[in-house]
């Protein structure tokens, strides 16, 4: 019997150790010298695009460069941190979340100052990128975040979140299809007309947080302009003051007059654009990567680009926008000096136009913007009135964004007056700076 | 007086009641199948505007596209490899470990039960960091083999508890038979718990499949070739980070859970009994 039970035994045995031992390490493989430069990015749709850019330069160069896509954001977030503890980061990278984060894994030694190579030949790479591009990855002096300053990232592509509007629809309410609403009583006023045809106002992700906020800092940045702004974030403003209750009030104004669409509070952008690109929405809070996407949805979509409607002519109107994606090349990595041979090319005006055709994504090299489609350049214009937190030399903390973000949607739905929102929003912000302090 | 009839209508009012009640929760259940299939045979284009179920023209070649632009056929092999081997490794150190932890008494045994058991609070993703440096040392990130161990240990504190509860109710007269008979421990546990557990064991087979199919995310941190992902990152070529190819994604979708269900319904006999058992001996 006990014979029997262990030969029945080997099988099972003999099967886990089968699958194990094909699984095992790879005996290592002598490299062949040639030079390998591997780019991890989290942006899977882009993988063609780069397939066909890492073809031409082995062919340009002999170099393979190999792009590792990650999806979602999320867990490739995830990945690259936990590369980061056990030392084990590509020799490009990208990194997804606030400048703090980019700070922290600079002080940590993971990523090559780019100035030397930057400012050689009189700065003739650093030149040819869009300044606002170039800002993102920058650290400068007495900036909040301890970093030596100095450019750390090369920027791939721009983007800027504006306002689209249904040109057709536009025309349906008897407003004029290429003379959109530019004042926020234009705006409003379009609000009863949208609720007497039936139709849907403003679509937007407004449920994922991110993009309320950004909103409420392009109507911020309207209304008491960036040094009162960036004030409130060093604490030397209270968010109780009369101009911060004033940009939630815009939200209960919006509701109120009926200009945003039905849901907004729980629409993720997803949602948002497939409503917009159906034609079942006016308008669309939201970022140049939206040409592709509503390009993909309805090709035939007759649409414009315009910018936040404005509240006060004491400032002017602000976009969020900036460098979309960049890369960091790793400060350990053996091949950093092909890595940033690499990024040089890839950033050159051909393979810039090449990536921003494939991808119907803004271009960081400013020589590229002539020759892009008509709705895109559209994002592209007044790029002098683009800001990102990125470049504000300070970050808000997340849980006062965070307060700030819920506290809108309390507003849309009635829930709470701007009032108590700015009372939370401060709350938040005392409790951190407190925490923070000790 | 209350006759006949009217016990015969007001069964039939309580069975029909019952019968609208399990048609509403079996269409909750196979509605969204049914929607992945049906969006999977429509264009980028209709799947917006075309909200019938049953599309006007079909585009069965979405699966073909889906097959080839997605690679499924390594990703296939993958997964299937890292789904077999993580699930013969989990019965095998389950049961065993569950056999001890019921028939054996041995010092530490009830901390190391509970601890077993805490394990189960503690979420995949609170892990990450700790199993990637852990990996690391060992020099088994980037391996299949590293994949597959993580696999196993995440599988197996639910395992465990299952099987143990199991075994603890299992009488002890059918093992001093088979001791009679001159069987050792580990026979005993092959001859005669092993058969009986078949029923749990289908349990612990279908979810730790399920578990180890559609796990992604830890496979996307250890792994750094693409050679070496599973099935999920097919599908995960569809899903951009602004763009979504929806038909060929819910092509995807099918083609990878098609074999779960198909292993459901193998093995549905035993899944009831073992739940049944569960639900008994618990």
């Amino acid at each position: 019997m006990r014979n029997t039970c262990l030969r029945r035994m080997a099988v099972p045995f003999a099967l886990v150790c089968l699958c194990l031992a094909g699984c095992s390490p790879q005996p290592s493989v002598p490299s062949k010298t040639r030079t390998r430069v591997i780019v991890w990015h989290w942006m899977t749709d882009r993988q063609a695009a780069f397939d066909e850019l890492s073809k031409r330069y082995e062919q340009a160069t002999g170099i393979k460069v190999v792009f590792e896509l990650f999806a979602p954001s999320e867990a490739y977030s995830s990945k690259v941190r936990a590369a980061a503890q056990g030392v084990n980061l590509p020799d490009v990278f990208g990194i997804l979340g606030e400048k703090r984060d980019l700070a922290s894994f600079v002080k940590a030694g993971h990523i090559l100052p780019l100035n030397h190579y930057m400012n050689e030949n009189n700065g003739a790479w650093k030149g040819s990128f869009l300044s606002k591009a170039v800002a993102m990855n920058e650290f400068s002096d007495g900036d909040a975040y301890g970093v030596e300053p100095g450019i750390y990232g090369v920027p791939i592509d721009m983007m800027t979140i504006r306002m689209v509007y249904n040109k057709d629809l536009l025309k349906e309410l008897g407003g004029d299809p290429e003379q959109p609403p530019q004042s926020f009583e234009e705006f409003l006023s379009i609000g009863n007309k949208i609720k007497e045809a039936g139709m849907q106002g403003l679509v937007s992700g407004w449920g994922e947080v991110w993009l309320v906020n950004c909103l409420a800092y392009n109507l911020a940045f309207n209304i008491m302009g960036q040094d009162k702004v960036l004030a409130t974030i060093r604490g030397e403003v209270p968010y109780t003051d009369e101009d911060w209750i004033k940009v939630f009030s815009l939200f209960k104004e919006m509701q109120d007059s009926g200009v945003l669409a039905d849901g907004i509070v729980t629409m993720i952008n997803k949602n948002a654009e497939q409503l917009f690109a159906n034609g079942k929405a006016v308008f669309a809070f939201n970022g140049s990567w939206c040409v592709n996407v509503y390009k993909g949805m309805n090709p035939g979509l007759n649409y414009g680009v315009m910018l936040p409607p404005q509240v006060s002519d004491k400032y002017p109107v602000s976009i969020w926008g900036g460098a979309g994606s960049s890369f960091m090349v790793n400060a350990r990595s053996k091949n950093k000096e092909a890595a940033v041979a690499f990024l040089k090319w890839l950033t050159t005006k051909e393979q810039q136009a090449y990536l921003s055709a494939a991808t119907m994504s803004l271009p960081a090299n400013k020589d590229c913007l002539t020759g892009i489609p008509d709705v895109l350049a559209r994002f592209a214009r007044d790029l002098e009135l683009a800001t990102h937190s990125y470049t504000w030399g300070i970050s808000e903390y997340p849980q006062v964004i965070e307060a700030m973000g819920k506290g809108i949607q309390s507003i849309i739905i009635r829930e709470m007056t701007p009032g108590q929102v700015a009372s939370e929003v401060q709350k938040a912000k005392e409790r951190q700076t407190a925490r923070h302090a000790q | 007086m209350r006759t006949r009839w009217f016990y015969k209508i007001q069964r039939i009012g309580i069975d029909t009641l019952i019968h609208l009640f399990l048609i509403a929760v079996s269409a909750s259940c196979i509605l969204p199948l049914g929607w992945m299939v049906s969006s999977s045979l429509k264009t980028q284009e209709t799947v917006f505007a075309d909200m019938s179920f049953l599309p006007r023209e079909l585009h069965f070649a979405n699966y073909i596209l889906a097959w080839q632009e997605g690679g499924f056929g390594r990703y296939f092999l993958n997964s299937i490899v890292y789904t077999v081997s993580a699930v013969i490794g989990i019965v095998v150190v389950a049961s065993l470990a569950a056999y001890a932890f019921s028939r054996l008494r041995f010092p530490g045994r009830k901390i190391l039960f509970v601890m077993f058991v805490a394990a189960m609070m503690i979420p995949l993703p609170g892990s990450f960091v700790a199993l990637y440096v852990l990996l690391n040392k060992l020099h088994l990130r980037n391996t299949a083999l590293g994949y597959i161990l993580c696999m196993i240990s995440v599988g197996l504190s639910m395992s465990i508890f299952l099987l143990k509860t199991f075994f603890d109710k299992l009488p002890r007269e059918l093992e001093d038979a088979a001791r009679i008979d001159g069987a050792s421990k580990l026979g005993i546990w092959w001859h005669v718990a092993m058969p009986l557990a078949r029923p749990v064991l289908a349990v612990v087979v279908v979810f730790n499949a399920l578990n180890v199919w559609n796990e992604y995310v830890l496979a996307l941190i250890i792994f750094d070739s693409k050679a070496l992902m599973p099935l999920q990152r097919a599908l995960m070529v569809f899903r951009g980070e602004y763009l979504t190819n929806y038909p060929l994604l819910m092509a995807g979708l099918t083609i990878t859970a098609l074999p779960i269900i198909l292993l459901y319904l193998l093995m549905q006999k035993y899944i009831v009994k073992g739940v049944t058992a569960q639900a008994t001996f618990g």
